[in-house]
């Protein structure tokens, strides 16, 4: 990782101090120094806490004053009113990067408005980047860096930048649990220092990340945002709530009243190229499609399945998003009704009823190859076999449901090979028309 | 009067109709055909070198939304008619603001009947200054059915705000309608970023409606209202 946005102390330090550590297991500055503890980071962990002689075995340091060297990371749990001379006596210290997990700054009121503006003037007189205020903390699995909670270690391509710390943390979790994880996690906070913007570029520029996935209630800056959105090379999902907002404007012109934030927003990211989400669940699928799967060729679409009723709700969802449910090609037709049971309907979507089996979607898909630009698979029962159906190198987009036990082993593999799997026909055919739209190029071979 | 002047003289308001058309015409739109009167007399005579039928509009600075003063007369086809408009202007505008300085009226030329849209631009607190695109009538006021995007735009976003609204089979010939000039609305468009990227004075614009054709189109409504100078509305 470069560190041409001084973020590496951030994302990989070689030290870390965490300030505000405490004895008390039931407190965010135990558990957060138990979490980078146990997630396996390399370096020195040095507690700072006056009271204490050590927490969890680690020597603890009455100040950041008295650690031996300088750590490149603060992780800081202090009150709001001690954060600014923390900053200092850490700039003093020559920390890098600091990652204010406290509250108590511009979301309570004035005075904690002024507290934030002074901890930003420390941090930037001591040219120290810094996470926060008020924010859940900095995941970086690659690094074994969980300055945060809860604590969640699996690796994977969906950076996650978050104004919400429960938001962020979800993601990593669902992202956790399929099996897939996330190349680095960002809860914001209060943005005092650094933004989506900083953030867009780092892991654009970051090896793991392949796709980005950002909670914003507002842009910090807008003219940095749209930069950084179209410097970005990899698809960035936005989830930004305020569609119903009424923030209209009682103005004369008639052009400004039909403004509304949201509007403009919408705009701005249909220009930028920015793929928007309408819920977290979408937040989650869009940015797990991105990642994971390259665009297809274009939008004409086979859907192969085992279930009438979910090739009729994929191809239903899949016009409304423009996607082509085109009739087979009359070749591969006569090939497919040469080799399949006299009582199948040889149509899209293709439905191969009940008496599906992995050979039987083996066969469809390899006599389908290159007549469609992309299949949506649809695994409607206990399919054993189905992650073997899939090839990486064909654009396909795998929905598995129904299917109890076996469901969830064949979904494990499919994800441990990195193809992911969505639960419900409509949700994976939004996700694809987003692949479609945003998605990544398929990498040409070398010659 | 000049675009130039118009611009310079009245900072933090609106500017006057004509104005306000001068400046849109300067950028390369077409506007309707129009002279400025400021008796009954002068109205019918500029309604004559126009050709009738005409629309007549009061031009006052601190009346910003005419229809509601009674304004706007539309579709008179005879000299009597276009004094009768006049007086019934005077009344309307001075029963809705007794203390309101009148600068005249302004007399168009009627459109011929086309699809009526909406191109206006704001700026935004976060993004600045934003173009945006819409059907006039129920589709704006009712369905909100409008597009937006921030200046610059290139050709490829005019289209795609053009396209995007939910009205836009309306522009390609529903109900056996002939297409509209869907080019011409594109480079109106573009027209209408260039203008706000080159006029950092201009807070706002509506175009209210824009009448497209077959081939062309014509502003027939134009507000302007400028900044304080430093660029506050």
């Amino acid at each position: 990782m470069t560190d041409s946005d001084n973020l590496s102390a951030i994302f990989t330090p070689k030290s870390v101090a965490v300030i505000g550590a405490s004895t008390s297991p039931e407190k965010l500055g135990f558990q957060i120094l138990k979490n980078i503890r146990d997630a396996g980071f390399k370096g020195p962990i040095y507690p700072v806490n006056p009271k204490a002689r050590a927490i969890l075995d680690l020597p603890c340091y009455p100040s950041i004053g008295a650690v031996e060297g300088a750590p490149e990371l603060a992780v800081i749990i202090v009150p709001a009113t001690a954060v600014p001379a923390t900053l200092a006596d850490c700039g003093a210290k020559g920390v890098k990067g600091a990652i204010v997990i406290s509250g108590g700054f511009s979301e309570s009121g004035p005075e904690g408005e002024a507290l934030q503006r002074q901890a930003l003037e420390v941090a930037r007189t001591h040219k120290m980047r810094m996470v926060g205020p008020n924010c859940q903390g900095v995941n970086n699995p690659y690094h074994g860096l969980c300055a945060s909670w809860p604590l969640i270690t699996m690796r994977g391509a969906i950076a996650v930048v978050s104004q919400s710390g429960t938001v962020a943390a979800a993601l990593m979790d669902w992202a956790a649990q399929e099996g897939i994880g996330v190349s680095g996690l960002v809860s914001m906070g209060n943005r005092a220092d650094v933004d989506e913007a900083d953030l867009i570029e780092h892991f654009d520029g970051d090896p793991q990340t392949r796709a980005i996935a950002l909670y914003i209630e507002g842009v910090k800056n807008g003219p940095r945002f749209l930069t950084a959105a179209r410097r970005a090379r990899k698809p960035i999902v936005v989830l930004k709530p305020g569609r119903t907002e009424k923030g209209r404007q009682a103005a004369e012109s008639h052009t400004k009243s039909l403004a509304g934030r949201d509007e403009v927003y919408q705009g701005a990211f249909r220009q930028f190229g920015i793929c928007r989400a309408e819920t977290l669940h979408e937040l989650y699928d869009f940015s797990k499609a991105l990642a994971y799967l390259r665009r297809p060729p274009g939008r004409r679409l086979l859907i192969v399945t085992s279930s009438g009723g979910c090739g009729v709700l994929a191809a239903d969802v899949a016009a409304g998003e423009g996607l082509d449910v085109a009739p087979l090609p009359e070749a591969v037709a006569s090939q497919l009704r040469a080799s399949l049971p006299r009582h199948f309907v040889v149509n899209n979507p293709l439905d191969l009823t009940g008496d599906a089996n992995s050979r039987l979607y083996k066969d469809v898909l390899a006599a389908a190859k290159g007549a469609f630009d992309v299949a949506a698979v649809i695994f409607g029962d206990p399919i054993v076999g189905a992650s073997e159906v899939i090839e990486r190198d064909r654009p396909e987009l795998v929905i598995y449901l129904g299917g109890a036990d076996v469901e969830r082993e064949e979904g494990r593999l499919l994800h441990a090979r990195g193809v992911p799997v969505f639960p419900t026909p409509e949700r994976g055919m939004r996700a694809l028309a987003q692949l479609v739209r945003f998605g990544r190029p398929v990498e040409k071979a070398r010659p | 009067m000049t675009a130039e002047i118009g611009l310079a003289k009245h900072p933090g308001r609106h500017l006057l109709e004509p104005e306000a058309l001068a400046i849109v015409k300067e950028a390369g739109l077409t506007v309707i055909e129009h002279r400025t009167a400021t008796s009954a007399e002068g109205a019918i005579a500029a309604a004559g070198q126009l050709g009738y039928p005409v629309a007549v509009k009061l031009v006052c600075r601190e009346i910003v939304h005419k229809s509601e003063a009674d304004g706007v007369q539309l579709d008179l086809r005879d000299a009597a008619a276009v004094g009768a408009a006049y007086r019934r202007i005077m009344e309307g505008a001075a029963r809705h603001r007794p203390d309101a300085r009148i600068d005249g009226v302004l007399v168009c030329r009627m459109a011929r009947p086309g699809v009526e849209v909406i191109l206006g631009l704001t700026r935004d607190p976060q993004f600045g200054p934003a173009l945006m695109f819409g059907l006039g009538g129920i589709f704006v006021e009712l369905y909100r059915d409008v597009s937006f995007r921030l200046v610059p735009i290139s050709e490829h976003d005019a289209r795609e705000m053009i396209h995007e609204i939910k009205g836009f089979p309306v522009l390609t010939g529903a109900r056996g309608k002939p297409p509209r000039d869907l080019d011409t609305l594109t480079r109106s468009l573009l027209l209408l970023s260039a203008l706000a990227a080159s006029r950092p004075q201009i807070d706002a614009v509506d175009l209210n409606p824009v009448i497209l054709y077959d081939h062309g189109c014509v502003v027939v409504d134009a507000k302007v209202f400028l900044t304080d100078g430093e660029g506050r509305p």
